[in-house]
């Protein structure tokens, strides 16, 4: 657990949309969250809960015509906020730092040095015509020009940026090839750190020669490059086979020990949350829905969605039982598409007239951190002022068993077709 | 499988392909109606002039025989006589090949430099002005004929402007470089680029269109795979995602395809040949055709055959370092 409970990141009513053809999409709506120093926090929720563009929204990775439209993310960095108080005052509060209200060179900046980032799928988010050598040592060679400079970081939001001139050069002069030698040899041994057998004959392989398991490392190697203060890793597991997957979560587990740094862990699969973190966040369209501390979301939850994902899960002790999966869909995040209801109520079992109004956020029971965005928190399930059930138009498909499902990877009904968003790259969930 | 093996193995592969080329156009020969011996001598020649000319071409051997003769000359360099002009078919091609080989690689070049830059704005700045223009140039490129932007480009820039000459090729690029070397004067080398600008520009149009919508296709597609968002998630500057990254690897279907035209350049080029006076071998191949000269057409094709095997091997190669995948399968 952390030894302090410094905040290193907040982020504030942050808001992501999408303008498709569609309409717009509200991918995340008002999100608070805070991360402190050393946690590891997991944000946890269905394909297309927002998880993941949340986590792109921090990385500053959303690309058209996906847009940030409101929002503050508070990131704790004395060197940086002393290096653009004078330019963004605005954007400045203590050795806090809005990355919203900094240029956007500045935020580009802090890729890989602040944040870096871990991807569901190994085998698609490296270039399959690189080794996996240089791709790390590009890496570890972003970091060390950074560092170059004593003052890093004032140096780092005014220098220029590496232009296509230098690499003109650089391609026909090697001496002035942007990866060095030092960053060749740091990234052996990175490679030797997160567990590859031979790193100097693997430093030189292609992405296609590992294996899943493997690659994942390397990943995890690269991340772990810029030596930064946020590791975000967005379904780091969820692509491999469940014994490699075990062995992935020991790993960042043990890195994270030894580095202490913080990581927001994203997943659908509530065991790795359980494994891993110290903070839950359970995300449903767009918000957090409930969060606090592993226990108050595992024991005392109080969200009907909770209480619905927590019953997904398939259990050993009672097996030959049947799964209570969540009747029901993810629902549209289209803006036209979503009332000013509470956003489970569709699919609450629990849903009483009070929860046609959107619910705020209100303390629970359990430790200071535990919150929750519904009525239930205030008072009892009331049956007489219970919703009928084709309330909301027709009934959606009951509640039906699912039998033996194949591993714990789906536990969550499938996603339905409609223009809700793609989530955390798509190819391998 | 090492570089050096899998090199091999395309250059025997090779081999056989031209082996396969010597055979169908000699099958093509021998197949095709009439006596080649009216086609050497005069109508009214004596039955015995006929004759003596039918044993001193060998044409009086079984076919097998004279495969195998032709197959022997082959490996030395001879490609026997031309009917119509009795000389020597290899000198015949060994005239026109430096013009040809000349007019394909400058076009090249004047595709591959106009148009990998124009696809990579158009790709990067999609949906801006530039990528607008870059998609009207490629469009009109690929959708204007030869012979009418080659007579065009003579009219407006030769006649009219008078920046280029209207015809011809007065030098060899080898005599202008040699005359460089040795004299210390560009002038020569001047000559031969002005006239060979507007025939490199006009066989280089469709290719440049072509190059620059593969090259922004390529490059979007490649744009949109997750490794492009992993690299910017650490931090790797703009520009070596942009060339070390995505155009690399938009690169591997380009090279395939610059090395099947300029195949087709080596030996299609005949309109532009044919609109510029350029004293190539597809104007060469065309009047053999028309004289039906064997021997001559017989050893063009397999010049050009030749030619597209290497430059097919030679793209292998380069697809092979690109691509590290091709080498393993």
């Amino acid at each position: 657990m952390s030894e302090s409970t410094e905040a290193l990141l907040r982020v504030e009513g942050l808001s992501t949309r999408f303008f498709t053809e569609q309409g717009q999409v509200n991918a995340v709506s008002d999100l608070d969250l805070r991360i402190d120093r050393g946690d590891v926090y997991g944000i946890v929720g269905e394909s297309g809960s927002g998880k993941s563009v949340t986590a792109r929204s921090i990385m500053d990775l959303i690309e058209s015509p996906g847009e940030i439209t409101s929002g503050e993310i508070w990131y704790r960095n004395g060197e940086l906020a002393a290096a653009v108080e004078d330019d963004h005052g605005h954007a400045v509060d203590g050795s806090f730092v809005d990355l919203l209200e900094i240029p956007e060179r500045v935020r580009r900046s802090l890729r890989g040095t602040s944040f870096s980032m871990i991807f569901q799928d190994p085998e698609s988010s490296f270039n399959p015509s690189l080794t996996v050598g240089e791709q790390l040592a590009e890496a570890v060679e972003v970091q060390r020009r950074a560092s170059a400079n004593p003052r890093s970081t004032r140096a780092r939001t005014r220098s220029e940026e590496y232009s296509l001139g230098s690499f003109v050069l650089s391609t026909m002069l090697p001496s002035k090839r942007y990866v060095s030698e030092e960053s060749r040899e740091r990234a052996i041994s990175l490679l030797e750190l997160v567990g590859i057998p031979d790193p100097v004959e693997r430093a030189d392989e292609y992405p296609h020669e590992y294996s899943g398991g493997m690659l994942q490392r390397a990943m995890i190697a690269q991340a772990l490059a810029g030596e930064p203060d946020l590791l975000i890793a967005d379904e780091p597991t969820t692509a491999l086979d469940v014994t490699i997957q075990a062995q992935i979560l020991d790993l960042l587990d043990e890195l994270k020990r030894e580095t202490g740094m913080t990581i927001l862990l994203i997943t659908h699969n509530l065991g790795v949350i359980a494994r891993m973190c110290d903070r839950v966040g359970v995300m449903y369209a767009g918000e957090i829905v409930e969060r606090g501390t592993l226990a108050d979301v595992f024991d005392d939850h109080v969200h009907p969605y909770t209480h619905g994902l927590l019953g997904s899960i398939p259990d050993v002790e009672r097996a030959g039982g049947r799964l209570e999966p969540i009747p029901g869909n993810v629902p549209s995040l289209l803006d036209r598409e979503m009332g000013d209801r509470c956003r489970f109520a569709d699919r609450c079992p629990k849903a009483m007239e009070d929860c046609l109004s959107h619910p705020p956020e209100v303390d629970a029971e359990g430790s200071d951190h535990h919150a929750v965005r519904c009525v239930l928190a205030e008072r009892s399930y009331d049956e007489s002022r219970a919703l009928p059930d084709d309330y909301f138009g027709e009934p959606d498909r009951p509640a039906e068993a699912v039998d033996e499902p194949q591993s714990d990877d789906e536990p969550l009904p499938a996603e339905r077709t409609q223009p809700t968003l793609e989530d955390a790259g798509g190819d391998g969930s | 499988m090492s570089y050096a093996k899998f090199l091999v193995k395309r250059i025997l592969q090779g081999v056989f392909v031209v082996w396969g080329v010597v055979t169908v156009t000699f099958a093509l020969r021998a197949a095709a109606p009439g006596d080649p011996v009216n086609l050497i001598v005069d109508p009214g020649a004596s039955p015995e002039l006929r004759e003596q000319i039918r044993r001193e071409v060998g044409l009086d051997q079984p076919l097998y025989v004279q495969y195998l003769e032709y197959l022997q000359g082959l490996v030395v360099g001879d490609l026997g006589f031309s009917y119509q002009s009795r000389r020597d078919v290899s000198i015949m091609i060994a005239e026109r090949l430096p013009a040809t080989l000349e007019l394909a690689i400058a076009a090249t070049i004047v595709a591959v430099v106009i148009a990998i830059p124009l696809g990579v704005v158009s790709a990067t700045r999609r949906h801006e002005p530039a990528d607008y223009g870059a998609t009207l140039f490629s469009l009109v490129g690929i959708s204007t004929p030869n012979f009418w932007l080659g007579i065009m480009l003579i009219l407006v820039l030769s006649v009219q402007i008078g920046l280029f000459p209207v015809s011809g090729r007065p030098v060899s690029f080898t005599d202008a470089v040699v005359s460089l070397v040795t004299t210390g004067y560009a002038h020569d080398l001047v000559t031969w680029l002005r006239h060979i600008a507007l025939p490199a520009i006009t066989l280089g149009t469709y290719f440049t269109a072509l190059i620059t919508r593969l090259t922004r296709s390529g490059m979007l597609d490649e744009l949109g795979k997750p490794y492009v968002t992993a690299t910017e998630a650490k931090g790797l500057p703009g520009v070596l995602i942009r060339y070390k990254h995505v155009l690399r690897n938009t690169m591997i279907p380009i090279v395939t395809v610059l090395g099947l035209q300029l195949g087709t350049l080596i030996g299609g080029a005949v309109i532009t040949e044919a609109v510029f006076n350029w004293p190539g071998l597809g104007s060469r191949l065309i009047s053999a055709i028309y004289a039906v000269d064997w021997p001559l057409i017989q050893g063009i094709i397999i010049v050009i055959g030749v030619g597209f095997v290497c430059i097919n091997i030679l793209v292998d190669s380069i697809y092979a370092y690109l691509n590290p995948r091709v080498t393993d399968e």
